[in-house]
C-alpha cells in the first residue's frame, strides 16, 4: 500500500523553506509565506511575490538552494483596472520533487513518509505584479527550466507578456500570421455570449463579425 | 549527404491529433525537429471568463475526449479550493472510482492507438473492445458515453446507481485476465520487441527538467505520483502502489519501459476499484438521491478579487494544474482568469527534440510511446 507525503512532513518542509527564503531574500523585499490550500487535504504551499528585477536572483536560489526542479505552469493576467503598480501579473507554478541523482539500471521506489528534509515535495506559487503600461516585461527563466521554455511562449502568445531573454519566441497556439500585439487574453478583447436570435438568424455563425472588427490591431 | 525538411502532419498517423512535426533528415536519419501545435486552438481560458463555475465542468470535460473525467475533477479540484468547499467522503470516493475507471478507459485507447503504430491491429480491435465495457461504467454516472458533466463543486452529481458496484467488481476482474492476454500477445511478438527496444531514450531527471510528467517519468525508474507526493481525495485510504518501471539502459527509458509502466498502471487501477468499492462509505448498494449532503455539499458561487484556487492532479498522460482567479464578471459569479496547464502541451516539444538521432521509422514508435492528446494541448 502507498504511503502518503504527511501534513506534518508537508508543514515543516514548507516552513524551512520559507525560513530559507527569509534569511536570504528579506532584505531586498521579497516576500515569502506559509499559504494553505482551503480544500482536499489543505496543504502548505509557500507563495513567494517579488519584483521583475528579482526574479532571476530568486529562480536561481529556488532551482540551485532549494532543490525545485519543476516548472509547472507560468500563467499572466491582465488587470486594467489593477492600478499603476500591477496592471498585470505572472504568476509561475513549482514544485520541488524529490527526483535526484537517479541511479541508472536500478528502480528509486520513495515511501512519502520516509522522506526528510529536502527530499519533501513543496508546492510554489510566485507571484510578479507588473506596472501598467502597454509593453510588460519579466525576465525570462527558461535556461533555468527547461519546462519554462513553452510555458513562457504560450504566456506571451496568448496574454503578450514579453519574456526578457527568451530564445526563440513564436507564436504557440495562435496562428503564426496573427497580428501583432494581438493577444486575445488581454481584457480589452471581449467574449460575450450569441443570443438565441442571432443563432437562429445565422446558426452557421458566418455573418457575425468580431467585436473588435475596424480597430486597427 | 544533403540535409531536408519534411512536414509529417497535420494528417499524419504518427501525430494522433492535428499537429505538424518538421523533421530534417540526413538519409534516414532525423538531425533536428519542430513542433507546430495550435491547429484546434478553442480558446478554452477566454472562453470560461464569461462562464460562471459551474459552466466551466462541461468544457474541461471536452479539453481531452478520452478523458474527460480526470480534468473535470481536476477543474472541480481547483474551484473547492478558491471557493472553500468541503467534499463529503461518499463524494470523494465516488470521484475515485471515476477517475480510475476513466484511466483505464484511457489507456486502453492510448494501447489501441499506439498498436497499429507499430504494426498490429489486432490490439486496436480488443482495446476498444474491452474501453467500452468502461465506458459503459462511466455512461451510467454521467449519462453520456464520453463527456460526462459528472463531478460537482462539492461532490456529485449522482450517487453511483444500485448494482454499479458489482458490474464494476465483475468487469474489472475480467480485465485483469484481459491484460496478461495483451502481454502474451505482445511480449511475445518479436516485431512489438524490436520496434520499441533501444528507442527514444528519456532519463527522469531530463524529464522533470522539461516538465514531462506522469507514467512517462515513472518508466525512467521513480515512482513519484502526485496521488502520494501531493495527496488529494482518498488516494491514501486504498490500495495501490505507483507503477514504476526499471529503465533497461543508463540512458533512461525507451519506448518498452513506457508501455510496460501503462500496463502496470491498469494493473494497479484495477487495485484500486475493487479496494475502493469495498470501503466506500455508507456501502456500494445505498443509493443517495441527487443533492443528498452524502454525495454533494452546499458551495458557494462567487468568489471575491484576489482569491486563487489551485489543483494538482495525476491526469492519465501526467500532471495538469488549474490555477483559478476571483474576482470576475457578475460580482465574483465568473473566473476573473482561469490557467490551465496541460501536461501533453509540454511533452510534445519534448519528445519532438528526443527524436533527434533514430530514424524516421522510429519517430511513430516514440511519439506514440508519449501517449500525446492534441485535445488538451491547444485547449
Amino acid at each position: 500500500m502507498v504511503t502518503a507525503v504527511t501534513k506534518e512532513q508537508n508543514a515543516e518542509a514548507a516552513k524551512a523553506v520559507v525560513e530559507n527564503l527569509s534569511s536570504r531574500f528579506s532584505d531586498a523585499g521579497v516576500v515569502a509565506e506559509v499559504i494553505a490550500h482551503t480544500s482536499g487535504k489543505a496543504y502548505d504551499f509557500v507563495r513567494i511575490t517579488c519584483s521583475p528585477d528579482q526574479w532571476r536572483g530568486v529562480a536561481k536560489h529556488l532551482k540551485n538552494e532549494v532543490g525545485v526542479n519543476y516548472c509547472a505552469m507560468v500563467t499572466g493576467t491582465h488587470f486594467p483596472e489593477g492600478g499603476a503598480d500591477r496592471g498585470w501579473e505572472v504568476a509561475y507554478h513549482m514544485y520541488r520533487w524529490p527526483i535526484a541523482n537517479v541511479a541508472a539500471h536500478t528502480m528509486t521506489v520513495l515511501e512519502g513518509d520516509k522522506l526528510k528534509g529536502d527530499e519533501i515535495p513543496v508546492e510554489f506559487e510566485i507571484f510578479i505584479p507588473l506596472p501598467a503600461g502597454d509593453t510588460p516585461s519579466v525576465p525570462s527563466i527558461q535556461d533555468i527550466w527547461e519546462g519554462a521554455d513553452w510555458n513562457e511562449k504560450e504566456t506571451w502568445d496568448l496574454v503578450g507578456i514579453d519574456f526578457e531573454g527568451h530564445v526563440n519566441m513564436h507564436r504557440v497556439l495562435n496562428p503564426h500570421d496573427s497580428p501583432v500585439a494581438f493577444h486575445p487574453l488581454q481584457r480589452q478583447h471581449k467574449i460575450r455570449y450569441h443570443d438565441f436570435n442571432e443563432m437562429y438568424d445565422d446558426p452557421q455563425g458566418f455573418g457575425r463579425k468580431p467585436v473588435d472588427e475596424g480597430r486597427v490591431k | 549527404m544533403a540535409e531536408m525538411w519534411i512536414t509529417m502532419g497535420p494528417q499524419h498517423p504518427m501525430t494522433h491529433g492535428l499537429w505538424t512535426l518538421r523533421v530534417k533528415v540526413d538519409g534516414e536519419t532525423v538531425t533536428d525537429t519542430e513542433a507546430e501545435l495550435g491547429y484546434i486552438h478553442r480558446g478554452v481560458e477566454k472562453i470560461c471568463e464569461a462562464r460562471d463555475f459551474t459552466q466551466i465542468t462541461p468544457y474541461c470535460d471536452r479539453l481531452c475526449y478520452v478523458s474527460a473525467m480526470t480534468w473535470a475533477h481536476s477543474y472541480v479540484m481547483a474551484a473547492e479550493d478558491l471557493l472553500e468547499a468541503e467534499v463529503p467522503e461518499r463524494a470523494e470516493y465516488i470521484r475515485l472510482m471515476a477517475a480510475e475507471v476513466q484511466r483505464l478507459a484511457s489507456h486502453l485507447m492510448w494501447l489501441g492507438a499506439f498498436g497499429p503504430d507499430i504494426g498490429n491491429l489486432t490490439l486496436m480491435t480488443w482495446c476498444l473492445r474491452d474501453r467500452e465495457m468502461f465506458l459503459d461504467l462511466l455512461q451510467e454516472l454521467g449519462g453520456s458515453r464520453m463527456h460526462y458533466n459528472y463531478p460537482r463543486i462539492g461532490g456529485v452529481k449522482r450517487d453511483i446507481p444500485i448494482g454499479w458496484g458489482n458490474r464494476l467488481k465483475a468487469k474489472v476482474k475480467l480485465f485483469e485476465h484481459r491484460i496478461n492476454e495483451y502481454e502474451m500477445l505482445l511480449d511475445e511478438s518479436t516485431i512489438w520487441l524490436v520496434r520499441l527496444q533501444g528507442v527514444g531514450y528519456a532519463t527522469a531527471e531530463d524529464q522533470l527538467n522539461a516538465g514531462v510528467t506522469g507514467p512517462n517519468i515513472r518508466a525512467a525508474g521513480v515512482n513519484t505520483d502526485t496521488r502520494w507526493t501531493n495527496p488529494y481525495s482518498v488516494y491514501d485510504q486504498v490500495d495501490w502502489e505507483p507503477a514504476v518501471e526499471k529503465p533497461t539502459s543508463v540512458k533512461g527509458a525507451d519506448c518498452y519501459d513506457r508501455y510496460r509502466v501503462r500496463m502496470e498502471e491498469m494493473r494497479q487501477s484495477c487495485r484500486m476499484l475493487l479496494d475502493a468499492i469495498d470501503k466506500i462509505p455508507g456501502g456500494a448498494n445505498t443509493h443517495y438521491q441527487p443533492g443528498d449532503e452524502m454525495i454533494l455539499t452546499k458551495a458557494p458561487t462567487r468568489a471575491p478579487e484576489g482569491a486563487t484556487g489551485f489543483s494538482t492532479y495525476e491526469c492519465t498522460r501526467g500532471v495538469s494544474n488549474f490555477y483559478i482567479q476571483g474576482g470576475g464578471d457578475g460580482r465574483g459569479k465568473n473566473p476573473y482568469r482561469l490557467s490551465i496547464r496541460s501536461p501533453m502541451f509540454i511533452t510534445i516539444p519534448y519528445v519532438a527534440k528526443t527524436m533527434i538521432g533514430y530514424k524516421i521509422a522510429d519517430i511513430p514508435a516514440i511519439m506514440g510511446s508519449f501517449d500525446p492528446c492534441i485535445g488538451e494541448t491547444d485547449r
